[in-house]
């Protein structure tokens, strides 16, 4: 092992040890949730195990100075008051590009599954929860689409992402060099001519970002990934190319859902409802809204669990504004299932 | 020549080069900028001012293919980056040169337009390389290289499949050592004669000398060449290459303003029917 190989391998052990006190930290504020109160000290005994299977040179001594830092240091943070936002995917996922965008002060958790999402807003562990609903070229997001009609949350805000894809390598790889390229297949394709032009090799992966971290932590030979700006520098690779998209207009919709409903104006509505299976009912709600003047700006329809179909609308203007009331009103009175989902403030960002 | 299948005039029409919102063989097309990016600040601090100056298009190395290895190389990858920005921030379309087959289509990804300087003239392998490109080429004359060589050279982009091949005439080795190379300005009326493509001039290498600049810009412009490649820097005294014969913005704007009243005269010029008996 030469003197640059050792170098490389220190740089790649502290970067781990970052992340894995980050990783710590998360779990932590997850648990104090859970337990409904402040109990983090009462993971010390992990710390204390731990001396039994350090070896080697440091002495136990370091590693209770160490633990007693990390505690401190812990307790400091959970004496904060941090709402969490729970997004689907690892760190630098569209999501938690879109979280920020939101609002920046919240702490973005990333979850597995977008199951996860809603059970755990809903039981409280976290405060919100972000999930992106349609894309632009790549449609419905029909998984989160089921989600919401079953879920009892509140849409209590939207954000519209311009999606930017870069094509990110470990620093100091030589781009000549790349052969593979990882990220989610949805990605890949959004980048199909660029990959082509310059040859290089698709591979699939379950993650935009996980495959930035993939690569960042594995360095796989002549491997870069497709992910967010915000995946380079959270995974500290370097940005090859940015705006690699076939093509510039890609938005994606993103929902935030909470526990209670909002109840400042907003300038956008969500509803969602079934109608009987009748010529014309779904025409009949639509002209509720068409008679008003109220702009329409998303309808999709979505087969729910009865065997019947679930219409999600959104609509442009306040719930308390009098054509708006009158509209739900009277859109009650011709749908069963009606569900207001929310109404609630839409933010764009890059 | 009956081989030059594809340079050679003929009965072609003028080929115009379309490179974003600029056209390549109408009118008088400058394109200025440093010898080399060097860092970001420079290369927006110049893009900005050839811009307000009134320049068409940017150029940068980021590539240097430098007679000394210890000489500054060039930013590569990073240089490129900065020059997307430049070009993305002033609207001004990006020219920038490429040395290695294998970064061609990097370089695509980056710049409007792929350089072929006057030392890879005759890289066959190169000129093959970017006649797969999907972007325009500017292919300098080699600094020994005769019109007839120079022919077959664009000849061999023109058969790989790229028809947007821009000429420049950038000097040529001579016995005389007070300029950096001799301005061959009779190549201008010459290639127009043999090829239907666009050729403009780089007075910058011709010369190396910032006092002779401006003369020649004017000599090509009523010499009938579309354009002008001209090395422009910010600070041209702390430049890493080429310092001796970069302009400074003021020189630039002077010169552009001289251009621009010849470009007109010409035009006028060309209106009007000469007197009897002369042509």
């Amino acid at each position: 092992m030469n003197l640059e190989e050792i170098h490389k391998l220190l740089r790649k052990i502290d970067y781990r040890l970052i992340k894995l006190l980050d990783e710590r930290m998360e779990l932590l504020l997850k648990l104090t949730r859970l337990q409904q109160e402040n109990q983090a000290a009462s993971d010390v005994n992990g710390f204390q195990d731990a001396e039994k299977y350090s070896q080697g040179l440091i002495r136990p001594e370091f590693y209770r100075r160490l633990y007693r830092e990390i505690l401190t240091e812990s307790k400091k943070l959970l004496d904060r008051d941090f709402k969490l936002i729970a997004f689907q995917g690892e760190h630098g996922a569209y999501s938690e590009v879109a979280a920020r965008v939101w609002d920046e002060s919240l702490i973005p958790i990333p979850c597995t599954e977008f199951t996860e999402i809603f059970e755990e807003v809903e039981a409280g562990v976290f405060d919100y929860g972000i999930v992106p609903v349609e894309n632009n070229t790549g449609g419905q997001v029909n998984q989160v689409n089921q989600l919401v009609l079953g879920t009892s949350l509140h849409v209590i805000g939207a954000v519209e992402l311009h999606i930017h894809h870069c094509l990110l390598a470990p620093k100091g790889t030589d781009y000549r060099e790349l052969h593979s390229v990882y990220s989610h297949t949805q990605a890949l394709e959004q980048c199909r001519q660029f990959l082509a032009r310059n040859k290089l090799q698709p591979v699939p992966y379950y993650d935009t970002a996980g495959a930035a971290r993939m690569i960042a932590e594995n360095t796989p030979p002549s491997a870069a990934a497709i992910a967010s700006k915000l995946a380079a520098e959270l995974y500290n690779l370097e940005i090859i190319k940015e705006n690699i998209e076939d093509f510039p207009h890609n938005i994606t919709r993103f929902l935030i859902f909470a526990r209670q409903p909002r109840n400042e104006p907003g300038e956008k509505c969500s509803i969602v409802f079934s109608t009987e299976h009748k010529a014309g009912t779904l025409f009949r709600v639509l002209e509720v809204f068409a008679r008003r003047g109220i702009n329409l700006t998303r309808i999709e329809s979505m087969p729910n669990l009865r065997g019947s179909f679930a219409f999600f609308l959104d609509f442009e203007g306040d719930q308390n504004d009098r054509p708006v009331k009158e509209a739900l009103q009277e859109v009650q009175k011709l749908t069963t299932d009606f569900r207001m989902l929310g109404c609630y403030n839409e933010k764009r960002g890059q | 020549m009956e081989q030059l299948k594809l340079a050679a005039r003929n009965a072609r029409k003028k080929t115009i080069v379309p490179v974003k919102q600029v056209r390549i063989g109408e009118g008088f097309v400058v394109i200025a900028g440093p010898c080399s990016v060097e860092s970001e600040e420079q290369m927006l601090i110049t893009a900005r001012m050839v811009k307000e100056a009134g320049a068409d298009m940017l150029r940068g190395g980021a590539f240097k293919p430098r007679t000394s290895p210890y000489a500054f190389q060039g930013l590569g990858l990073e240089g490129l980056k900065i020059l997307e920005k430049a070009g993305r921030e002033t609207g001004l379309p990006v020219v920038t040169e490429v040395v290695d087959p294998r970064d061609v289509t990097w370089v695509c990804e980056f710049a409007d337009v792929l350089q072929i300087g006057t030392r890879n003239m005759q890289n066959f392998a190169l000129l093959k390389e970017v006649g797969k490109a999907n972007k325009p080429v500017l292919l300098k004359r080699g600094m020994y290289s005769s019109l007839k060589e120079w022919l077959y050279s664009i000849e061999y982009i023109l058969n790989a499949g790229n028809p947007h091949v821009i000429l420049c005439e950038r000097g040529i080795r001579t016995f005389e050592t007070y300029t950096r190379n001799t301005l061959d300005i009779s190549a201008v009326p010459a290639m127009k004669e043999l090829t239907h493509l666009p050729i403009i001039v780089d007075p910058s290498h011709a010369t190396g000398r910032v006092s002779m600049i401006e003369s020649m810009s004017l000599a090509a412009v009523s010499a009938g060449a579309d354009g002008l490649l001209v090395e422009v820097h910010f600070k041209p005294e702390i430049a890493l290459s080429d310092k001796d014969q970069q302009l400074n913005p003021r020189q630039f704007k002077q010169m552009m303003w001289k251009l621009r009243k010849l470009v007109q005269f010409h035009q006028q010029l060309a209106k009007q029917k000469s007197p009897r008996g002369e042509t």
